[in-house]
Order: C-alpha cells, then sequence, then structure tokens
C-alpha cells in the first residue's frame, strides 16, 4: 500500500500546488468549506481533515455561486457578443468525502447529458481531480448509506485517501489518479497498515419504494401540515452538495454588460413567477413538497438516483428544523390518498 | 425553563372553547437539543407541545403567512418575539382582534442550531454551554404585549453593553472599517435566509424581488452584497426589534446585529428615546415610516 | 430532439429583425434573419429563446419559419418583451435554440385537426396550422375555434378572416369574451364555444394552447365530447431560463418543459402532477 504520515499531508498539497489549483477543507473564521491552498493563511485558517466534512458543500468548484457566460456591448442597433472564457487551470479537490463525490457525480449526470452539454461546466469538471477521503466514522445526522453512497468507496474519485493511524493510505483509481501519484511519488511510502472498519450510523433511513409511493402522494394533507415550520429561507437549498438550479441574469451598464448564471433555490416564490403574473408554486406548501419530491422521486425517475447523498447539511442548518430524514420515515408511513 | 404543561393547558383550553383555530408553539424534533416550531390544530397536536430552553424561533414571523386569512390565531412569544407581534401590528400585518398572545417572561434561551452543528461533525466546536448569542445583552425579557402570562418576570441582561461591539466599530479607521466589512460581506451567499426569518421584512413583494427595475443584482459580488445589505438594513431603521433571529440562522455568519445595533443607537440618539416595538398604542408609527413637515432637515 | 447549431447552447446566436407586425394592441410578430437565412431550422411547435441583451431573454415559440427568416410572436406582458416592443426594424437580437420536443407533426397525418386557441395561444398553434396548409394534402379536415378577450385583441387577423377560411376544407370559428360593436360573429368563452360547436371526435386529433385556466376547462370539455387522451395535444408555458432542462425550474413532475415538453398529449399529462 502506499502510505504516508499525517504531518506529511501539508507537503503533498504544496508538491500537488505546483501544477494545479488544490482545494482543501479549511476552516476560515466562521466559514468551513474547500477553499483554495493558494489562499492558505496559518493565521487565520484551520485545515480540517480530521473533521466529518466541511459544511459548505465542494459544489462551487465545479457550479461556481456566480459564472459569468458572456459579455455584450450593443452600440446603436448591432450588438456584439463575446462568451466568456473559462480559465485553464487544473483543479484538484483534496479530501473529498464520499458523500460530495457523488453528488459531483449527480451534477455529472445534470450538466453533461440528456441532448444539451453545458459548456461551462465541461471546462471547469474537465480540469477536475477528485483525491477523496475515505470516511470511516459517520456523523450524527450522516445516512448515506441509505441513499446508496458508499462512505468507503466514493466511485468516481481517482484517488481515495485512507486514514489509518498516524497517516494516510494513498490509493490511485484512475488514469488520472495515477498522474497525481507520479508527482507525489518520492512523498510517498510502500507499507502495509491496518485499515479501519467502517463505525455505525446514528441515524438510519429506509429509502426503498419512496419514489414509487411519493406517486401517489401528491395531494395527500401531510405536505401542508409538514410545511407549517418552513420559512422559504433556501440555506437548504444552499448548503446542499446537490442542488443545482441557477438562474440566468443580466447585469448591464448602459448598453454594454454581461450576461452570467447564479445559485437559485426552488424555496423562493420568484423562481416560477411567470411574466404574466401567474405563479405554478405560489404557496410555501407547493414549493417545500416540490422541493422533495424532486429531491426523491422526480430525479429518481429521469436519471435513476436520488438527488440526496445523505450528508445531513439540511439537517444541521435548518432553521425551522425541517428534517430530510423524518420526512422519508413520514412518507412510508403516509396512507396514499384515494 | 419548563413550561410544557402550563402551554399545553392553555392551548388545550383555547382550542377546546374555539377561542382559536391554531396555537403556535414548539414541538420536539429528533435530538433533545432540537426544538421545533409547530402548529397545533387539534386535539392530538396538542400533546406535542413542549415549551423550553431551546425554543429560541420568533414565531411572530410566521404569522406572515396568514395575514391575509381569518383564522384566530394563538401564539407563543417571549419577551423578543412580543415585540415582533407589535412590528406586525404597527405595519397594518394583522389584526389584534385574531390574536391570542401567550406570553413568556424569558430567562434566556439556548441555540438548537447551535446545539446541531457542535453535535454535527461539522464543527470543532463541542462546547455549546451558555445562552444563544442573541440573549447576551437582552433589554426585554418579558413580553410587551400578551393576553396571558405564563412564568416570572425576568430581569433585563446587561443593557448598557448592547453596544460595545458597535463602539469598538465606530473607533476604527475608515480603512479598518472598510477592510472588516468588505471581508464579512464577501462571505454572503446571498441565501436569503435574513430576509425570511426578519419579522419586520414583511412587505408582499420584497424590493430584490422587483423587476422593474431590479435594484439589486443577483450575483454574489462584493458590490451586489453590500448593496442588498445595506439596502435591507436601511429598510430596517426604526423598525428592527432587535430579535438576533437574521445573525441566529446566517450560515455564513455574518454579524448581521452588528449593524442593526449601529441603526438601533442611531435612530435613539438622533430621533429617540426610541426603541422599536416595546408598546402598542393604536396608530402609533415608528420613526422613518412617518413624514411630518415640521421635521427638521437641513435638506429636502 | 436538438439541432442547435451554437456549440454552447447557453450563448446565442445575433439575428436582424427585418419586419414588426402589429396584430393587437398588445402583441407583436418579430420576423427575423440571420445573413438571408435562418440560425436554425424549427420544427412546428419548438422554442427559442429569444433576448434583447441589455435586457433579459424570454423564451417563446416559434409561430412559423421560412427559408429566410422565423417568426416569433410576442405578448407584452413583463420588463423585457415590454422593451423588446419599443424595438425598430434593423435591431438586432441574440436567439438560440431550437428548444423543446415539437409538435407530432408526422403521427397526426391523414387525420381531421381541431386547433383551440386563446389569446396568444394562437401563435405556438399557428406553426402547426400552417404546416398543415403547406402540407394539405397530408392532413384531413382542418377545424380552427380561436377566442380572444375582445375584437382588438385577436391575434393574426389577417389569416383568421382572411387566407386560412379560404384553405380546402377548412372551418374558422371566431370568438370573442364580451359583446362589441364592430363585432357580430359569436360572443362567448372558447370552452362554452367548443361545447357548442361539439365537433365528432372519430379520428380527429385536437390541438390546444391558451391561458393555463382556458386550457384546463378545455381538457374537460374534449373528455366530456368523447376525445380519448391519445387525441389531445398540448403545449404549455412555464417560466424558463436556461431553455436546455437544466436550471430546474420549468418542471411539471419529472418532465422539462423545455426539453420533454413544451407539447404534451393528455395520456402524459394525467401520470405527471397539476402544477402548471
Amino acid at each position: 500500500m502506499k502510505y504516508f504520515k499525517k504531518g506529511q499531508i501539508e507537503k503533498i498539497v504544496d508538491r500537488l500546488a505546483e501544477k494545479a489549483d488544490v482545494f482543501v477543507p479549511m476552516l476560515r473564521g466562521q466559514q468551513s468549506g474547500f477553499f483554495s491552498w493558494k489562499s492558505y493563511d496559518e493565521n487565520y485558517d484551520d485545515l480540517i481533515f480530521d473533521l466529518l466534512n466541511v459544511y459548505s458543500p465542494p459544489k462551487n468548484i465545479v457550479l461556481p455561486q456566480t459564472e459569468k457566460m458572456y459579455n455584450f456591448d450593443q452600440q446603436g442597433q448591432e450588438v456584439i457578443v463575446k462568451p466568456e472564457e473559462i480559465p485553464v487551470e487544473p483543479k484538484v479537490i483534496f479530501g473529498i468525502r464520499s458523500c460530495d463525490v457523488k453528488a459531483i457525480e449527480y451534477l455529472d449526470e445534470v450538466f453533461l447529458t440528456r441532448t444539451f452539454v453545458d459548456e461551462f461546466y465541461k471546462a471547469r469538471r474537465d480540469q477536475v481531480t477528485i483525491v477523496a477521503n475515505a470516511c470511516y466514522n459517520p456523523g450524527t445526522n450522516c445516512f448515506c448509506k441509505s441513499m446508496g453512497v458508499d462512505p468507503l468507496e466514493p466511485e468516481m474519485a481517482d484517488v481515495i485517501l485512507r486514514e489509518v493511524e498516524n497517516g494516510y493510505v494513498w490509493e490511485p483509481k484512475t488514469e488520472k489518479g495515477d498522474i497525481l501519484t507520479k508527482q507525489i511519488e518520492d512523498l510517498l511510502e510502500e507499507k502495509e497498515v491496518e485499515l479501519y472498519e467502517l463505525n455505525r450510523f446514528v441515524r438510519k433511513v429506509n429509502y426503498d419504494g419512496v419514489a414509487e409511493k411519493l406517486k401517489d402522494l401528491f395531494d395527500h394533507p401531510m405536505w401542508e401540515r409538514y410545511s407549517d415550520p418552513c420559512q422559504t429561507c433556501g440555506i437548504c437549498t444552499y448548503m446542499c452538495p446537490t442542488c443545482y438550479c441557477f438562474d440566468v441574469q443580466v447585469k448591464n451598464w448602459g448598453e454594454e454588460g454581461y450576461r452570467f448564471r447564479c445559485w437559485d433555490s426552488c424555496m423562493y416564490r420568484e423562481y416560477t413567477q411567470m411574466a404574466g403574473g401567474h405563479n405554478p408554486r405560489e404557496a410555501t406548501t407547493e414549493r417545500f413538497r416540490n422541493r422533495f419530491l424532486h429531491k426523491l422521486q422526480f430525479f429518481n425517475e429521469r436519471y435513476g438516483t436520488p438527488l440526496c447523498t445523505g450528508c445531513g447539511r439540511c439537517i444541521v442548518a435548518c432553521p425551522a428544523g425541517v428534517d430530510i430524514i423524518r420526512m422519508i420515515e413520514l412518507i412510508k408511513e403516509a396512507e396514499p390518498s384515494v | 425553563m419548563n413550561y410544557t404543561e402550563q402551554i399545553r393547558q392553555i392551548a388545550s383550553r383555547l382550542l377546546e372553547s374555539g377561542q382559536v383555530d391554531m396555537v403556535m408553539a414548539w414541538k420536539k424534533g429528533a435530538f433533545d437539543y432540537q426544538s421545533i416550531p409547530y402548529v397545533a390544530r387539534s386535539r392530538e397536536d396538542i400533546d406535542k407541545i413542549i415549551f423550553d430552553d431551546y425554543c429560541v424561533h420568533n414565531l411572530s414571523a410566521s404569522l406572515l403567512r396568514y395575514r391575509d386569512s381569518n383564522e384566530k390565531i394563538g401564539i407563543v412569544v417571549k419577551g423578543c418575539d412580543s415585540r415582533g407581534i407589535v412590528r406586525l401590528l404597527e405595519d397594518n400585518q394583522i389584526r389584534r382582534q385574531r390574536l391570542y398572545i401567550i406570553g413568556i417572561g424569558c430567562s434566556g434561551v439556548l441555540d438548537p442550531l447551535q446545539a446541531m452543528m457542535a453535535n454535527s461533525g461539522f464543527s470543532r466546536t463541542k462546547d455549546i454551554s451558555g445562552l444563544a448569542a442573541k440573549c447576551a445583552n437582552c433589554i426585554q425579557p418579558n413580553p410587551v404585549i400578551y393576553d396571558e402570562l405564563v412564568g416570572e418576570s425576568q430581569e433585563a441582561r446587561g443593557p448598557g453593553n448592547r453596544f460595545e461591539r458597535v463602539s469598538e466599530i465606530e473607533n476604527m479607521t475608515v480603512e479598518e472599517r472598510r477592510t472588516f466589512f468588505e471581508e464579512v460581506f464577501s462571505r454572503c451567499i446571498r441565501c436569503y435566509a435574513c430576509r425570511q426569518a426578519c419579522v419586520a421584512c414583511d412587505c408582499r413583494t420584497c424590493i430584490f424581488e422587483e423587476t422593474r427595475p431590479q435594484w439589486v443584482g443577483r450575483e454574489t459580488s462584493i458590490s451586489d452584497n453590500m448593496m442588498y445589505h445595506m439596502v435591507r438594513s436601511m429598510h430596517m431603521v426604526g423598525r428592527c426589534i432587535d430579535c438576533g433571529e437574521c445573525e441566529r440562522v446566517c450560515p455564513a455568519g455574518i454579524p448581521l446585529m452588528l449593524i442593526n445595533r449601529k441603526l438601533i443607537k442611531e435612530v435613539d440618539r438622533l430621533y429617540g428615546p426610541y426603541e422599536a416595538g416595546m408598546v402598542y398604542v393604536e396608530g402609533q408609527k415608528p420613526p422613518f415610516s412617518v413624514y411630518d413637515e415640521k421635521d427638521p432637515d437641513d435638506f429636502i | 430532439m436538438s439541432n442547435c447549431s451554437c456549440e454552447n447552447p447557453l450563448i446565442p446566436q445575433i439575428v436582424e429583425v427585418i419586419k414588426i407586425v402589429e396584430e393587437t394592441p398588445d402583441v407583436k410578430t418579430f420576423y427575423v434573419q440571420k445573413d438571408n437565412g435562418v440560425p436554425f431550422d424549427v420544427m412546428p411547435g419548438q422554442l427559442a429563446m429569444v433576448s434583447l441583451l441589455p435586457v433579459g431573454e424570454g423564451m417563446f415559440s416559434v409561430s412559423w419559419q421560412e427559408d429566410d427568416h422565423l417568426q416569433f410572436a410576442i405578448k407584452r406582458v413583463g420588463v423585457m418583451t415590454d422593451e423588446l416592443h419599443n424595438i425598430d426594424v434593423g435591431q438586432r437580437l441574440g436567439v438560440r435554440g431550437p428548444y423543446g420536443n415539437g409538435f407530432p407533426v408526422e403521427k397526426c397525418q391523414g387525420r381531421d385537426m381541431l386547433f383551440i386557441g386563446g389569446g396568444i395561444g394562437l401563435a405556438p398553434l399557428r406553426s402547426f396550422i400552417k404546416y398543415c396548409f403547406k402540407h394539405r394534402e397530408d392532413y384531413g379536415k382542418i377545424t380552427i375555434i380561436y377566442g380572444s378577450r375582445s375584437y382588438d385583441d385577436l391575434c393574426f387577423k389577417e389569416e383568421l378572416f382572411g387566407k386560412w377560411p379560404q384553405e380546402k376544407d377548412t372551418q374558422v370559428y371566431v370568438t370573442i369574451d364580451n359583446a362589441e360593436e364592430k363585432w357580430d360573429g359569436h360572443v362567448g368563452y372558447v370552452p362554452a364555444y367548443l361545447e357548442e360547436l361539439n365537433p365528432d371526435p372519430q379520428g380527429m386529433i385536437a390541438v390546444t394552447c391558451g391561458p393555463p385556466i382556458m386550457i384546463k376547462f378545455v381538457l374537460q370539455a374534449l373528455q366530456k365530447m368523447g376525445f380519448s387522451d391519445e387525441q389531445v395535444i398540448t403545449t404549455l408555458e412555464m417560466r424558463m431560463k436556461c431553455g436546455i432542462g437544466k436550471c430546474g425550474r420549468c418542471n411539471i413532475g419529472s418532465e422539462y418543459i423545455c426539453l420533454d415538453g413544451p407539447v404534451f398529449d393528455l395520456a402524459q399529462l394525467r401520470k405527471l402532477p397539476p402544477e402548471w
């Protein structure tokens, strides 16, 4: 097995940073997320490889919160459009957990398949190499296994790190992973170490049959009931590693400007507000229901998997205590409406 | 604090007599440290009601959902929350006759969000002792408006220290302040949770939802983020009831109450003495909601 | 289906407005052209994103295509359409497309066609109607029922009262909501007029488009009259931003209107949540 001591991790990141922009899990003030190693300030930032996960999901690396698409300049009746160039810079997401790797897999499904390829997403995604960190200690609100994610085997990872006593095992899985391995060859040692066992999950949920059952629950009174506390604040969608809905907006000064896309949330009222005044999802209950149906049924019908990787962030973040695990339990208990 | 039994009894009495159609209170979530806002509409629902140390939410903000309907609503409020009700009454968002207000003399609450975070694995902080941050300098622990009171009258907790952090920022140089606020607002992800949680944000169509024109862009650039917060704070002037929910729910840890406290201090200094939502007098309006020709202004 | 010619589906091509026709006080048809041709080929019922660059983008059905231009009939309802109604011939716009599944023009060959439109809903139907007239021999009897709020609000008057009634084996019925002095035709709502005319569902395909409330009543009426779910087609509308089935907002259940729609038959619609 390829192995390195825990103390070597910064050296390894340093080495990888010679050829790529390496994103590492950091606590920066109050925020934890994946930040560029270039921006690491040892007086202020804290590397958190030892924590369960980062709070802000790494989706912003492949789908930035704000992304310029093209510039335009209207002169009289003429207009010139200049697409934005995506900077060519290889990226490495170092230390990402299986739930978040799976989330990126789902984002790939959405943006790279089904008739159209989102070129902006592709340009970023193609440059990303994933060095995942296998997860042996599920957190209080983790339920990744129930949602079809293997915490020990992140499928799409190019390299899997496995935390062992005093160090990490470095397990390259793909060609991209082999390239990285070559880069840090001299920092790795050959050593046989004992791997940990996966610890038990605190919370479990059974997702089997939920997508099917939801087909009959659209008009069920449970949605009205359980959407009571929801404030449609949108934190769940922003903290969620799989939520991808975006808005397309324009920023202009006079006749010049640019079109950009930015994260949006299905929880906001203007998400489906039409120009003529009609809004198919005007009420909180309708938006609340749509979010859970999209995550647990619609996405499954379309792509074959739920749009939830069991990371538990929404459960921790929701100011009103809405809990997706509880919602799945309630869905299983509900009597289908006639 | 634990007033579960008293609240259940009151709720039961109100619902059974038909005095109210629903009671807004809390119930328990998946964990001990998770109390969730809950609406009780029936006998079975009442059995789920609780009131404990984790009941931090300002339920008055939820009244906005019912502003266009006619149900009679029973609602449990702490000191700060009751000021939220005054806010809604002053803004003509709900009629007093529809409400039955159960007031709690509050000795301070704990924050379930902090507790969830500490137990989640996302944070190094395991120490979750101590009151919620918003309770630190409470000036009004007792309800200012109520139909029935539960619990004992409480002492305010250090009203004098409220503006300590404000003074620190005021004493910074302009450059230091710019660096501070640029760092703070660059974290904002524009999730609008602060706006949704706020009881004073009661506009039907929020200025940030307007399209003709679009006042602030949706980019998370520093200029758009700062515009969002500055515009929102200015709409809070003279109206913020200091409940601290905005800062509590923010996932990026932005010190929103710092800005609101600065504005509270300024309003009190320039137009005061004034504290928003402290007493309900019918027809009374907050300072910035009225224009009087006799107002002293040295420019138009 | 897609024959999108641009590499990046989110970046528009530039077209020139060569003609603007005022259909009603708030509807204009814009004829656009790129290099004396079309920016892309379109089938009836497909959509395109039209943008007035500094202002915004909107998804519109392509009302008709000729070799050298595309036609968009656009109603003034919001920020972008308002500005669009102020432009002159010669203005450059951005378009990207074509999006959506279009009408099942081949499947309907040999059938009698019943088109039911309301207000601006005639715009997408028009592409199918004109297609039928262009390939007249491929289709049977054609019946068009159309209504609007008032006489002034009737779109495509020239075709509605002039060209179309003169086509072979074609009947056009027009109604307006309330009686007016200058109108001596039928008065009443479209769903009611439809029931009055009571067309024979035998072998017929009904295609409808209009305000959501009108569509709902028309679907009910058609069912009452004996049309089966497979015989009824509609084209729907939702707020759209990306146009390529990725931004999430135009969903009805698991289907995206911009990608799997906007054309659905009633059998498909029944399987989806009633949230449009």
